[in-house]
């Protein structure tokens, strides 16, 4: 141990002996460490995106149904509990926010289309804060109040039925006994989402008058609760579930929207296969590199050897010398990743691919992240497997024969 | 019987009663109506579907009794033979021999065609509406062939479950309805049923042949002829079940 600051400068100096060599090799690891961050900053944006748009659509943080909705979302499965009551269990709960609607499939029809969309029959105040619909950014406006008897539907569904605000439009449901439940309803306003299949899925109409058409009296089909963070909703799912009894189903998000809610695990995953895989290739380079670095010094290792360097010495002069060759090359790639990533943060425009995006439930907008984790992840990656692939060469450098090493032409 | 379409073919026309009282628009819908159901009927009818690049014809029977129970079931082609579909108050079923089963029409397939015709099962299965669901108003009086003709604007009501901006109806003095038009929010007419031939038939004047055409796609129309009418005739209320749907019984 030592040995170690004369070997670190030993390793120092012959790295800067063959300059552009190193330059070359700090140029293929800044560049990989580089592609490694700024890679899992865009992925790692895509999915926060991805969920928090997931999420807000779901929406809410935990819901409660009836224990069948989840698998038939019918209107025969509604919560056991009426609005009323329910006000009076969650009304002071202390709740970010909660609300409950109705939520049914049902068809919309327009003089020339018809539709397949999701019925939703909600309290337009209570979603106010969470709900992914800018109430603002309405073309028309908003519903109003429960009883509103208009309706809100997307602006590229309103396109798909040729229809706009002010013009009428019929939704067509099923009663609980099974009976066609329909209503006409003028459309009030046009709403936009940043996916386009959202504008094209729901249908907003006022709770009170949703439960008048479909003749459900006071019932709901799901309440949603709001709590502080997405990634940690077990504080209200605990609450929601001390609040009632066997006759609901209380659900965090991740089981409501299971998809979502394993893209935020494989996420993890996905970074480090992403980062090692970088590593692979780049690895070769650095394997070379440090084998010529070997060969072209037989004779003087040998001369060291001869010396009385002892064989570990050498060994740990070539390996000190590759985690330097990386350290700098990582410490480069680092920068390199925090200056590109930091002016991206708010916004790419990838809208040309919007429509590929989409199917996997990507907005069109990419914000990228960088978080610290993984900028630490692939470092420490780099330096642990580059410390692997080095030890070959560097033992192959200290098992030199003396004699044979010096005479070697 | 609840077709709206099929509401002309069966009409029953008595003759125009003599009392000459001004009659607002809504009672010569209900009229029209009223007088096209009768009690009970039965009716042989042949359904053209043309299309630019084919045609085909279909044999129906049917059978209406009050309001709201109708039966239709097909007698040609033979391949399509037994297909029926039976109709009581809102809801309707259908059932088709090959797969031998009776199937609730759900509200989502409503809106669908039915039996590939321009008519959607909601016009066959909701034709009634017509009568609560809209305000009517008379938009001119004009004399035909020594006949007059009323021509009434109904306008659905804010809440009704009906698409159209207005329907506009042509209906004789003596109950025939010889024009149906269906006009968008714009005010641009969607799609049209049209009285082509009216006879006597079954003891009543009535539209024997009648024909629906979309004005997008003038190509595409759907006709009904009327083969063999009977009115008035004793229907037991077995016929309208689940069961007489699916083994016709005579």
């Amino acid at each position: 141990m030592r040995m170690l600051p004369v070997l670190s400068r030993l390793a120092w100096r012959y790295l800067w002996r063959n300059h552009r060599r190193t330059i070359v090799m700090l140029g293929a690891i800044s560049v990989g460490a580089w592609a490694m961050i700024f890679m899992t900053a865009l992925t790692r944006g895509m999915v926060d995106q991805m969920i928090a748009d997931g999420i807000s659509v779901i929406p809410g943080h935990v819901q409660i149904h009836n224990p069948d909705y989840l698998d038939d979302p019918s209107v025969s499965n509604r919560i056991a509990l009426t609005d009323t009551e329910l006000t009076q269990r969650f009304g002071d709960a202390g709740f970010d926010a909660w609300a409950s609607r109705v939520r049914v499939p049902a068809v919309i029809t327009s003089e020339r289309e018809s539709r397949g969309v999701t019925l939703l029959g909600i309290d337009p105040d209570a979603e106010r804060t969470f709900s992914f619909v800018d109430y603002d950014a309405v073309d028309g406006r908003f519903l109003e109040d429960p009883e509103d008897n208009g309706v809100v539907i997307g602006a590229k569904l309103a396109d798909t039925l040729e229809t706009e605000v002010g013009k009428r439009i019929v939704l067509m449901s099923q009663d609980p006994d099974n009976d066609i439940a329909d209503r006409g309803f003028r459309v009030v306003g046009l709403f936009h989402a940043n996916m386009e299949v959202y504008e094209e899925t729901y249908a907003f109409v006022g709770k009170r008058t949703a439960q008048k058409m479909l003749r459900i009296g006071d019932t709901v089909s799901e309440v949603v609760f709001v709590g502080d963070d997405y990634r940690d909703v077990e504080p209200v799912f605990q609450k929601v579930s001390a609040a009632v009894d066997d006759s609901v189903k209380v659900s965090r998000w991740t089981e409501v929207d299971t998809y979502l809610g394993t893209m935020l695990g494989v996420m993890d995953g996905f970074v480090l296969i992403w980062v090692i895989v970088i590593f692979l290739a780049l690895s070769f380079g650095l394997v070379n590199t440090l084998v010529m670095a070997v060969f072209e010094r037989v004779r003087e290792i040998g001369l060291m050897l001869a010396l009385g360097m002892k064989p570990m010495s050498i060994l740990g002069q070539i390996i000190i010398e590759s985690m330097m060759l990386l350290a700098v090359g990582l410490l480069i790639g680092d920068v390199l990743a925090y200056v590109t990533v930091k002016p991206l943060e708010s916004g790419i425009d990838i809208s040309i691919v919007a429509k590929g995006m989409e199917m996997f439930g990507a907005s069109s907008i990419l914000y990228p992240k960088l978080y610290m984790d993984d900028v630490i992840l692939s470092n420490v990656v780099v330096l642990v497997l580059g410390f692997l692939a080095s030890l070959s060469p560097a033992w192959r450098a200290s098992r030199y024969e003396p004699v044979e090493a010096i005479t070697k032409v | 019987m609840k077709k709206r379409y099929l509401l002309p073919l069966l009409l029953l026309a008595l003759p125009a009663f003599a009392a000459e009282e001004e009659r607002d628009a809504t009672q010569i819908v209900r009229d029209a109506i009223d007088h096209w159901r009768g009690l009970t009927s039965y009716t042989v009818m042949t359904m053209v579907i043309h299309r630019p690049d084919w045609e085909r014809s279909m044999t129906m029977e049917a059978w209406t009794k009050g309001d709201d129970h109708s039966l239709v079931r097909v007698i040609e082609p033979k391949k399509d033979r037994g297909n029926g579909t039976l109709t009581d108050e809102n809801s309707m079923w259908t059932f088709s021999p090959k797969v031998n089963r009776v199937i609730k029409v759900p509200s989502s397939m409503m809106g669908q065609s039915w039996m590939g015709s321009d008519f959607s099962n909601k016009d066959i299965a909701r034709a009634d509406d017509i009568i609560d669901q809209y305000d009517h108003t008379i938009l001119s009086t004009e004399v035909v062939d020594d006949m007059e003709v009323f021509r009434i604007e109904s306008i659905p009501h804010e809440d009704a479950a009906v698409v159209w901006g207005s329907e506009v109806l042509a209906i004789r003095d003596d109950h025939v309805v010889i024009e149906h038009a269906f006009y968008d929010q714009d005010g641009e007419l969607v799609k049209k049923l049209v009285s082509l031939e009216i006879e006597e038939m079954g003891g009543r004047t009535i539209a024997s042949r009648q024909r629906m055409v979309k004005t997008d796609e003038p190509d595409e129309w759907t006709e009904i002829a009327v083969d063999e009418v009977e009115y008035e005739i004793d229907l037991k209320d077995s016929v309208f079940t689940l069961s007489n749907l699916r083994n016709p019984r005579d």
